[in-house]
């Protein structure tokens, strides 16, 4: 009996909860969801005086997603949301990790408000290198490590993290000050456009999600169309990309996202049905066997020039790519400082990238057509 | 060929043995005159620490004396080429990291590399000198067995064996009973004996079996702290020269037995 | 003399095996290419595709013919040293050859960054690799053979070597710490070895240090006879200890460190062949176990490139891990075999 009476009153303390949470539910209106269509990686719920962006891929195989509330100073929360980090909006001061992150704020027109980054020199913007010249952007670090000490000096409204896996020493030091870190995971996106779409993330911070999303709307329509123009091509030129380290030749899966590209420029990347993360490796004969003919060559790793590349290893002079100097590489556009323009402004702008394609796949296409990332290599 | 009772093999003039270290010289023996020739079995005995060890270091060349001369078959040692050195003096030493895989027969025919060409090629020669030590040091039927399964004492008459084929004037031996028993420290003394007589080689060797010495060897050289004497067995008793060489409460010399002997508690 | 003959006739095996595996190696890779075609291509006559002669003449062949000059150099190298400190665990490294290698290469490709900004790394050329490979190893064996001058003691010399490679590993660790991923990754993949990135031209230049190498060790045949006596008997022999040490030092340092150089660290060829070939022929005379050495060395690296070429497959393993997988548990497996071990 008394057994029986344990349970009934554990049954119905559920019960209450249960009756509680519909009732704070009910008292939460409905989110309004910002529509996403190519990015798998977040999502972005309005509601009334708040946001919550959730990032659910901020590295691969993230085990648990992150929600950050966004609102605006004076906003009253209710107080049973639950998120991560909450962000004050709109940002007056930020800082970024990765120099993908910065042709979103250009877009934007918030680059005032970049007061840090880690590896000054990696960044090619010609706008943002005269705001590092005029001193209006700290270095907060060296490499993969984060001086926390300097970042925490500059007081940030965020910073926007980027990381390989769960482990962040530096970042939860500087969470713990109170300032919000909050995950970009855009580099895990497959899709070109779905890298792209993550405008409207910084969109949310800045509290111009309308801006953001016309931007968007601007870049993929550009895409589409160079897609489609691409499709008008009489010929599917075959592709080779990569590079060797001593006999090892490393290339691109043709899952990922250049591939991928390559297939949206009405061309054959020879690895097209290979799938996988990070780089696929192959030994120097069987690329050579399968690429000996390939048309054009895109993406030579670190050369800009082919007597570089033939110094490097006589092996690169059997294929017809170099024979017929038909090898096109990022490398050769470079920042003030070194950076390379492709790994800045390249996600952001993935219908620029496909133009470059075009044009050199199918130069009839698009006469004239001064690309932005791709350069044929000196010799 | 006919030898010559009188022929001396080593020679030493106002030797000063020692060495240096970073304090300076250190001499650990000086004014040692010895003169030694063919045939001879000889001993060198001392307390521990007198520098027996040095001695014989000093006069195969591996150490540098600290002054006076060494003659080798007239030749001053320090003129000599390593080569040369090789030629006139081998060891028989203790305690060495010998690869125990060798085979007997090839830890001998080691003994011919002075020799031997560049390449370590035994001729007919070489081959007959192997022979030979095997021979005089009874091995025959050692001959192909691996080191790793000789006794103690087999292994000591392969060294010896392999001096022996070196074919040098002067053979010296650094402890050669110490880890044999009482019947293998005889076996040894007896055929380096013979060896002396046969093949009218000098050998010298350092050791602690001065009973055995006294009974067997043709000279003694004698380290004490104050002086070096070389001497007949004979002579050094009846100079009453081994009195003073141990402490006297625990053994004495006796004349009779020509031996130390312990003291009866009486 | 019934044993020369059985020496001689296992030498002939030795030397049959490496022509079979030598041709084995060239046969096989990551592409499959007919027989016909092998035979083809060295005939100068007509092949089904271009590349597959390409491949066989200008890949395959200057790999398989590194393949020989590393294992036998290396081999050589381990045997060198375990005669001269007269330890079965000493191999070419023991100097600290490869550690010196691997700092002067880590400061190339790792510590450029930090002193000369973020992308003076990525400009490197091949030679730059192997001069600063080559440089590496000649300060650390000059520091070696500097404390090698002022001992008397050969063993404290091997401890010296061990000293500067844990130093070496030190400042290497710092480099890497500090490094950003890409150099990082340069530097481990040059780590993992190489035998198939050699030009002709570059093949011709290791193939003149593993002959200089080589003559020096053959003339230190006899002095190495002697040490198996120990030190104190080979002096007595006649050989002059110090200029001994020298030579051999020298000869391993000619071929370890120009092995090094072209080819990064490869581990294990080294100390194992010198152990294998003794359980195949139990001799001591250098005179015998030298060609053998070389024989074995050049024979199992060849098998070891098969190995790691995953014949078939478009992947390929890193020489230094294939080294060590398949070299260790054959010596273990001899070992227990022969259950007693001599040195």
């Amino acid at each position: 009996m008394k057994k029986i009476g344990i349970l009934f009153i554990f049954l119905l303390s559920l019960a209450c909860k249960e009756a509680e949470k519909s009732k704070t539910l009910a008292e939460n209106p409905e989110g309004k969801e910002i529509a996403i269509e190519y990015a798998n990686g977040f999502s972005i719920t309005e509601f009334k005086d708040y946001s919550i962006i959730e990032v659910n891929s901020p590295w691969p195989e993230a085990e648990k997603s992150f929600k950050y509330l966004l609102a605006k100073k004076e906003a009253k929360i209710p107080k049973n949301v639950t998120y991560d980090q909450k962000v004050t909006i709109p940002v007056q001061k930020m800082v970024v990790t990765s120099t993908t992150h910065i042709p979103a704020l250009e877009a934007l027109n918030e680059t005032s408000t970049l007061k840090g980054f880690p590896g000054l020199d990696y960044i090619s913007s010609e706008q943002t290198r005269n705001l590092i010249d005029s001193g209006a952007i700290k270095e907060v670090g060296k490499n993969e490590s984060l001086n926390t000490e300097v970042l925490i000096d500059l007081q940030p409204d965020v910073v926007i993290g980027f990381a390989i896996n769960a482990d962040n020493k530096s970042f939860s030091t500087i969470q713990k000050t109170g300032i919000p870190v909050v995950y970009n995971g855009e580099w895990t996106e497959s899709s070109a456009l779905g890298k792209a779409e993550w405008i409207k993330f910084f969109g949310a911070l800045y509290d111009k999600s309308k801006a953001a999303d016309s931007i968007f709307q601007r870049i993929e329509s550009n895409y589409q169309s160079a897609k489609k123009l691409a499709e008008t091509a009489e010929n599917k030129p075959k592709v080779l990309s990569g590079a060797m380290y001593k006999d090892q030749w490393y290339l691109p899966y043709g899952n990922s996202w250049q591939a991928q590209m390559i297939k949206d420029a009405n061309a054959e990347y020879l690895w097209a049905d290979t799938k996988g993360s990070g780089s696929l490796s192959l030994s120097f004969e069987s690329v050579l066997d399968k690429a000996q003919d390939a048309d054009f060559w895109i993406s030579a790793g670190q050369f800009t020039s082919y007597s570089g590349m033939l110094e490097q290893s006589q092996h690169y002079s059997q294929f017809k790519a170099v024979q017929d100097k038909k090898v096109f590489s990022v490398s050769m556009s470079k920042g003030e400082t070194g950076g390379v323009i492709f790994y800045e402004l390249g996600p952001n702008r993935p219908d620029l990238i496909l133009k470059d394609l075009i044009s050199i796949f199918h130069p009839q296409l698009l006469e004239n057509y001064q690309p932005t990332f791709y350069k044929a290599l000196n010799d | 060929m006919k030898s010559n009772p009188l022929h001396i093999t080593l020679k030493t003039s106002n030797l000063e043995i020692g060495y240096q270290d970073k304090n300076g010289i250190k001499s650990i023996a000086e004014k040692i005159n010895i003169e030694v020739q063919a045939s001879e079995l000889i001993a060198v005995i001392g307390i521990n620490g007198i520098g027996k060890s040095t001695l014989l270091r000093s006069i195969s060349g591996i150490q540098k004396p600290i002054s006076g001369s060494i003659e080798i078959e007239n030749k001053n040692l320090q003129e000599l080429s390593d080569l040369q050195r090789a030629a006139r003096i081998s060891l028989v030493l203790t305690n060495q990291p010998i690869s125990k895989n060798l085979s007997v027969f090839e830890l001998i025919a080691l003994g011919r590399q002075p020799y031997t060409n560049w390449l370590g090629k035994l001729s007919k020669n070489d081959a007959e000198k192997i022979e030979n030590a095997i021979a005089l040091t009874s091995i025959e039927s050692l001959k192909d067995r691996k080191c790793y399964e000789l006794s103690d004492g087999q292994l000591q008459r392969v060294l010896i064996a392999r001096a022996i084929a070196q074919d040098t004037p002067i053979i010296i031996l650094d402890e050669p009973t110490t880890h044999l028993d009482m019947y293998h420290k005889a076996y040894v003394v007896k055929l380096l004996k013979k060896l002396a007589k046969q093949t009218q080689k000098t050998i010298i060797f350092a050791s602690h079996e001065i009973n055995l010495a006294i009974q067997i060897c043709d000279k003694i050289i004698l380290m004490q702290p104050d002086k070096c004497q070389i001497n007949t067995p004979e002579n050094l008793i009846s100079t009453r020269a081994f009195q003073d060489l141990f402490p006297k409460d625990l053994i004495h010399f006796d004349k009779i037995s020509r031996a130390f002997r312990i003291k009866n508690e009486d | 003399m019934q044993q020369a003959g059985k020496h001689v006739s296992i030498l002939a095996i030795l030397s049959l095996m490496l022509i079979a595996l030598t041709l084995l190696n060239i046969s096989l890779g990551s592409v499959n290419i007919p027989f016909n075609d092998i035979f083809s291509s060295f005939m100068n006559a007509e092949v089904s595709k271009e590349t597959y002669r390409y491949i066989i003449l200008d890949y395959r062949l200057p790999k398989a013919f590194t393949a020989i000059i590393a294992g036998s150099g290396l081999a050589i190298s381990g045997l060198l040293m375990q005669t001269m400190f007269r330890n079965p665990l000493a191999g070419p490294y023991v100097l600290g050859l490869s550690s010196g290698a691997s700092l002067g290469v880590a400061i190339v490709i790792m510590g450029a960054t930090l002193i000369g900004g973020s992308f003076v790394a990525l400009a490197l050329s091949k030679w730059t690799l192997v001069i600063a490979s080559s440089l590496g190893s000649l300060m650390v064996l000059f520091a070696v053979v500097l404390a090698s001058v002022r001992l008397r003691d050969t063993m404290a010399i091997l401890i010296v070597g061990l000293m500067f490679a844990s130093l070496t590993g030190a400042v290497v660790s710092i480099l890497s710490y500090f490094s950003p991923a890409a150099q990082l990754q340069q530097y481990i993949f040059w780590s993992f070895g190489s035998l198939g990135d050699l030009s002709w031209e570059e093949v011709g230049i290791l193939t003149i240090f593993w002959f200089l190498g080589i003559s020096l060790a053959i003339f230190c045949i006899k002095n190495l006879n002697s040490l198996l006596l120990g030190e104190a008997y080979a002096r007595s022999l006649g050989v002059n200890i110090r200029r001994n040490r020298m030579l051999i030092i020298l000869a391993t340092s000619l071929l370890a460190g120009s092995i090094t150089a072209f080819c990064g660290p490869i581990a294990f060829i080294g100390l194992a062949v010198p152990h294998l070939i003794r359980q195949v022929l139990p001799v001591n005379n250098h005179l015998i176990l030298m060609p053998a050495v070389i024989l074995g060395g050049a024979i199992l690296m060849l098998i070891c490139d098969i190995v790691s070429q995953l014949p078939g497959m478009e992947f390929t393993l890193p020489i230094n891990a294939i080294t060590s997988i398949i070299g260790a548990p054959v010596v273990i497996w001899l070992l227990i075999r022969k259950q007693k071990f001599l040195f």
